[in-house]
């Protein structure tokens, strides 16, 4: 087989797996145009996630795990309540799977926050009593120094996974306030100009909780 | 995604691994991948200058992305036999995210290309820069690869039978489509080569050769 039948093997997978791109993508746009092309170009690249279905994600079993369930579903109706109308361009199903793998990287993160804030040197409580006991024995300042700022430390830490965890639950809450502005847009035909105001907002608290654990991140490698 | 891909490219890997927004990532790695290597053939092509800026710009992207696309079955079935059965999204977004990376180290070192061609630098001098930058490239790849396999038994020759198997396939690709700064000693300017000139290990011998033993390089009489 010479490297010119090679070739127009090549050429012809392209083609059918650019034709069966465009045949499942849910709507004709310019996104689904580009995908084929870039198919039917570099398909053993590109086809893979064109066609291919994502893993199904196992149900989580953190103790976030309420909240991120929340998430998800309220993003999969919200999906399924655009779907076929115009609004379907302020939350897409990109937006939704972008906003699902966010939610699932900072969920992921709280659980490495949690499983560690259980281990025995992270624990706020003994550090408190550790630090009461050198005071009361009279240790040398630099001891209590030191005991205090992991004291001080680990109780960040601690305030940083409540605060966290609490801002995925404000974004369940969010979340699910936008699937039913949007159930309501689209049965009352009224504009959705409320739910583009809640996608901002969506975006602005998973950010915010991106720049918290960056800083937590740091505090606590600092900590160490 | 491109700050991720160069500040935390141990997050992208795991989200590689564990099938997490891929779509997403293989998109935004395979713009990359084709900017990077288009950019840097520009720049590397400008030693001649005219059609041979847009003649490299074009082949370097080509070489690139045909390499992975012959490398991502070899790496796929090398992982799943050093114990690492990934599917075949997992497998290709490595190899992508890869890629990628490796085309952002080439962006990064397009200005020096460029400035140094400016200087007037020799055939020689950006032959073996531009070797450098690709040895650059290679290795920050090589990171995320590493990065990718995550740890256990079988990393290493995972790494070291996929190293050999895309130095073959990337060398001889680049090697088919030469010329990239332009046939030296020659004023006629070629999308291909014609010529028979040794292989490629040959070629950088002898222009580390003619740098140290001062020998003038066949850019006289070149036109640019």
């Amino acid at each position: 087989m010479s490297l010119r039948d090679l070739l127009v093997l090549y050429a012809i997978i392209g083609v059918a797996c650019a034709i069966a791109v465009l045949r499942r993508a849910p709507t004709t746009g310019a996104g689904a145009v580009t995908s084929a092309l870039a198919t039917l170009f570099v398909w053993p690249l590109w086809a893979p996630f064109a066609l291919g279905a994502a893993k199904p994600v196992a149900p989580r079993r953190g103790p976030d795990a309420a909240s991120v369930g929340r998430i998800d579903r309220a993003l999969t109706e919200a999906v399924a309540a655009v779907a076929g109308t115009p609004m379907s361009e302020i939350f897409s199903p990109k937006t939704a799977a972008r906003i699902a793998a966010e939610v699932a990287r900072v969920a992921a993160r709280l659980d490495e926050l949690s499983a560690l804030t259980t281990q025995a040197a992270f624990d706020a409580q003994a550090s408190a009593q550790h630090l009461k006991d050198l005071e009361a024995r009279g240790a040398p300042e630099r001891t209590v120094v030191t005991a205090r700022l992991q004291h001080d430390s680990l109780t960040r830490l601690q305030q940083l996974r409540g605060a966290d965890a609490q801002a995925l639950e404000e974004l369940a809450e969010l979340l699910e306030a936008l699937r039913t502005q949007l159930l309501l847009a689209r049965y009352s035909g009224s504009s959705a100009d409320g739910a583009g105001a809640i996608v901002g907002e969506v975006w602005a608290r998973l950010e915010g909780l991106g720049v918290a654990f960056d800083v937590g991140t740091g505090e606590a490698a600092g900590s160490r | 995604m491109m700050n991720r891909l160069l500040r935390s490219p141990s997050e992208v890997a795991k989200d590689c691994r564990e099938d997490r927004d891929l779509a997403s990532i293989a998109a935004s790695a395979l713009v990359a991948i084709v900017a990077g290597a288009l950019l840097f053939g520009a720049a590397v092509g400008s030693w001649r200058g005219g059609p041979q800026i847009a003649f490299a710009a074009m082949k370097l992207p080509l070489v690139t992305v045909g390499t992975l696309v012959l490398c991502v079955p070899a790496f796929y079935a090398i992982a799943a036999v050093f114990g690492r059965p990934w599917s075949v999204r997992a497998a290709v977004s490595i190899m992508l995210v890869a890629g990628a990376r490796f085309s952002l180290v080439l962006l990064a070192a397009t200005p020096v290309v460029w400035l140094s061609v400016s200087l007037g630098a020799s055939y020689d001098a950006v032959k073996l820069l531009a070797a450098l930058a690709y040895a650059l490239a290679g290795l920050a790849a090589l990171g995320l690869i590493l990065r990718g396999l995550g740890p256990g038994p079988g990393r290493m020759a995972t790494v070291v039978t996929f190293i050999g198997v895309f130095l073959l396939v990337g060398g001889q690709s680049a090697w088919i489509l030469r010329p990239y700064i332009g046939t030296p000693g020659r004023d006629e300017i070629t999308l291909f080569t014609q010529e028979h000139e040794g292989g490629l290990a040959y070629q950088l011998c002898v222009s580390v050769g003619r740098l140290l033993t001062s020998v003038p390089s066949p850019r006289t009489g070149a036109s640019r």
